[in-house]
């Protein structure tokens, strides 16, 4: 094992354990105090700076200059049981833990600082609470990168569903914001069950919670089906893969930057870190992977169709990041577990971009529709600029091309047909969107907005600094990051890159100069009208109504007719009862008397025949 | 000394008070019938005592009237506050215990 090298002269390990424990200072702080929590802007601060040191701890493991075996393990045992030790608790550091940190901690400050602008109109206490379940997010989802065995990835798998439901429905007083949280709550609870089922059948099959080769060998290919299926059960939960991906939709309801940072950059990654994470029990089980190829491939296109037909920007951009989790799934399915993990990070930049960038278009119109906006580049020119850098690098990035590749690698045509598709049409409608939002004749909205204020510009252009560096570097910086193989120039690259020019050339001959509406064509709508994911939902609301509500709706009638019908009936007998038995007590004395007499009579004869 | 006419006339005695504290309506009525039955009580004591020829039962007799002494003292208090608080030495006007 080779060691990592120290970092500001500490083991690398502390350094790994300061980013955890800065955020969950802040948590704490903000948690527990509640005058410092009620203050507003300071208590942003301290959120802020939590995650300013995180991020420079983060960034310091990065170009520490670890070779890509080096590991570093700062783990406790956690349970033991019979003198072995199956889970531990700590920080274990290795190539796969620490790029996902750098992810987590940079889009993390970018959001907290952003959001300082962007909600500066909350109340104190509010803004402070904000910041808090920020922490609390951070806390959680860095304890998930930094496991090194299922147990503890659980508990923070877990909380950050937490953080996610708190941050969802952090407009609470509005009712769809409050339903939307409790729909993302439960539909990825109802998906973590698999990770639960997993954790049980590893440990009852290997009496171990890792993911080491030598637990899969313990395991078998049959286990190892088993257990991968069951992981892969939550990834479609947390990852939004069809049909567990109608949360991430409705989850727009919560703040811009939380959309941008839980449920397109990181949290909801967490899914594909599974799968890099856990590699070899994946590895193992080749008719787990074939399905996840053919789900991640079909959301990708699914995804991709409805996002075309979104009217709301944050929309749009929810449905394009079900379409490209859906391209790291497939990436994981076919094996390039390298280019799953690339596009993960290059997708946590420019989406979180994104959508920073739709946050201030928004900010600008007080309006998520597209048809509020219009012509606003002429206003926003630095955010306005971002979001196109972000729309391009959607349309481009090069990760893209190692996912074709890697599924083309396999032999996987069908997902390979169904990702190129999706190719080109994330191109035609981030196109869509950015002729609607940027271009054209302003709305009536658009006329008196204004750019954003720095604080909310400064993330924006840092992130499309990232956006573009990874781009232009992408073959210098990803070999090193996420250990990719040679980018290959084959005619997979060249198809992809033909079918996005092709999408942007479509989306700008439609919504270009002659604005058109492309609903309005004849077929589309129709077409549309099918895969609007309300056919999706719809599904979910039968089976609940047919499941779930009958169920309750059978349970509470046994309990209404059967138990408190039981219970009724010997309440009912007793008062009857005694409504009779009290008649005997007349309080007149003689009756008394006469009852001790006719008593003592009958004692009496009884005595003398007893004998 | 036959015991048995004796012995009959307590067991009348007993009848009538028993008798008495059933029918009768008015407290002291009901005390004095009581009366009768201690008294019933006392005749056989005194009767077994002469049969046994010892005084054990005589004895035993005397405490039974003391006791019936302080009896009476405790029922004509509880008449006199019925009376008190009903307005009547009727047995059957106190009934607070109706269920």
């Amino acid at each position: 094992m080779v060691a990592f090298p120290p970092v500001f002269g500490m083991s690398a390990a502390v350094v790994g354990l300061a980013t955890i424990v800065a955020p969950l200072a802040a948590f704490l702080l903000l948690g527990l105090l509640r005058p410092l929590r009620a203050t507003g802007t300071p208590a942003a601060a301290v959120a802020i700076v939590a995650a300013l040191v995180s991020t420079a701890c983060a960034f310091a493991l990065v170009f520490a200059g670890a070779p890509r075996e080096a590991v570093a393990d700062l783990t406790v045992p956690w349970l033991v049981s019979a003198g072995q030790t199956w889970a531990t608790l700590g920080v274990y550091l290795d190539a796969t833990s620490v790029p996902m940190l750098a992810v987590v901690t940079l889009v993390g400050l970018c959001v907290q600082v952003y959001s300082l602008g962007y909600l500066h109109d909350e109340p104190k206490e509010s803004f402070g609470r904000y910041y808090a379940f920020h922490s609390l997010f951070l806390v959680a989802m860095l304890l998930l990168v930094v496991a090194k065995d299922l147990l503890q990835l659980f508990v923070g798998w877990e909380l950050v569903g937490l953080a996610s439901y708190l941050l969802i429905g952090f407009w609470w007083q509005k009712p769809s914001a409050a339903r939307a949280a409790v729909k993302a709550f439960w539909l990825t609870k109802l998906a973590d069950i698999g990770l639960g089922a997993a954790i049980v059948v590893l440990y009852v099959q290997t009496h171990a919670l890792d993911w080491s080769p030598a637990t899969v060998q313990a395991l078998g290919p049959a286990g190892a089906t088993l257990v991968a299926a069951l992981l892969f059960v939550a990834v479609m939960g947390k990852s939004a893969q069809f049909p567990l991906h109608v949360w991430l939709p409705d989850a727009m309801e919560g703040p811009t930057p939380v959309s941008a940072l839980l449920h397109a950059a990181t949290m909801v990654a967490a899914g594909v870190y599974l799968l890099v994470r856990a590699w070899p029990i994946f590895d193992a089980a080749p008719d787990v992977r074939l399905a996840m190829a053919w789900i991640g491939a079909f959301t990708g296109l699914f995804a991709s169709v409805v996002a075309c037909a979104q009217t709301d920007i944050k929309k749009v951009l929810a449905y394009s990041t079900c379409a490209q989790l859906g391209y790291m799934v497939a990436a994981a399915g076919a094996g390039a577990i390298d280019a799953a993990y690339a596009h993960l990070i290059g997708h946590a930049a420019f989406k979180a971009l994104l959508f920073l960038g739709a946050g201030c278009l928004i900010h600008a119109v007080h309006s998520n529709e597209l048809a509020d906006m219009g012509g606003l580049l002429r206003r926003l020119k630095f955010s306005g600029g971002a979001f196109i850098v972000g729309a391009l690098a959607l349309g481009l990035y090069p990760s893209k091309e190692l996912v074709l590749a890697g599924v083309g690698h396999a032999g996987l045509q069908g997902p390979l047909v169904l990702l190129l598709a999706a190719a080109g049409l994330t191109a035609f409608y981030m196109t869509r969107s950015v002729l609607l939002a940027l271009f054209g004749p302003a709305s009536a909205h658009a006329d008196h907005a204004h750019e954003a204020p720095a604080s909310m510009l400064a993330p924006v252009l840092l992130l499309a600094l990232l956006s573009v560096a990874g781009f232009a570097l992408f073959d210098s910086v990803a070999p090193v990051l996420v250990a990719v193989r040679e980018r290959p120039h084959s005619w997979l690259g060249h198809i992809a890159h033909g079918l996005a020019l092709a999408g942007f050339a479509v989306g700008f001959a439609l919504y270009g100069p002659r604005r058109r509406d492309a609903l309005a064509l004849p077929g589309v709508r129709a077409g549309l009208a099918f895969v609007r994911a309300a056919a999706v939902d719809r599904a979910f609301q039968a089976a609940y109504r047919m499941g779930l509500l009958a169920f309750s709706r059978s349970v509470a009638w046994v309990d209404r007719y059967l138990i408190d019908g039981v219970m009724n009936l010997s309440a009912f007998a007793s008062q009857s009862g005694a409504e009779r038995a009290r008649r005997i007590q007349t309080g007149k004395t003689y009756d008394y008397l006469t009852a001790v007499v006719a008593g003592l009579l009958l004692l009496a004869v009884a005595s003398v025949y007893a004998r | 000394m036959p015991v048995q006419p004796w012995l009959l006339l307590g067991a009348a005695l007993f009848a009538l008070g028993v008798y008495g504290v059933l029918t009768r309506r008015n407290a002291i009525g009901v005390l004095v019938a009581i009366e009768l039955m201690a008294n019933a009580v006392n005749l056989n004591l005194a009767v077994f005592s002469r049969l046994h020829g010892n005084l054990h039962g005589q004895a035993f007799a005397l405490f039974g009237l003391a006791l019936t002494v302080a009896e009476v003292a405790v029922g004509l208090s509880i008449v006199i506050l019925l009376h008190r608080s009903h307005r009547s030495v009727r047995v059957g006007a106190a009934s607070e215990l109706k269920g």
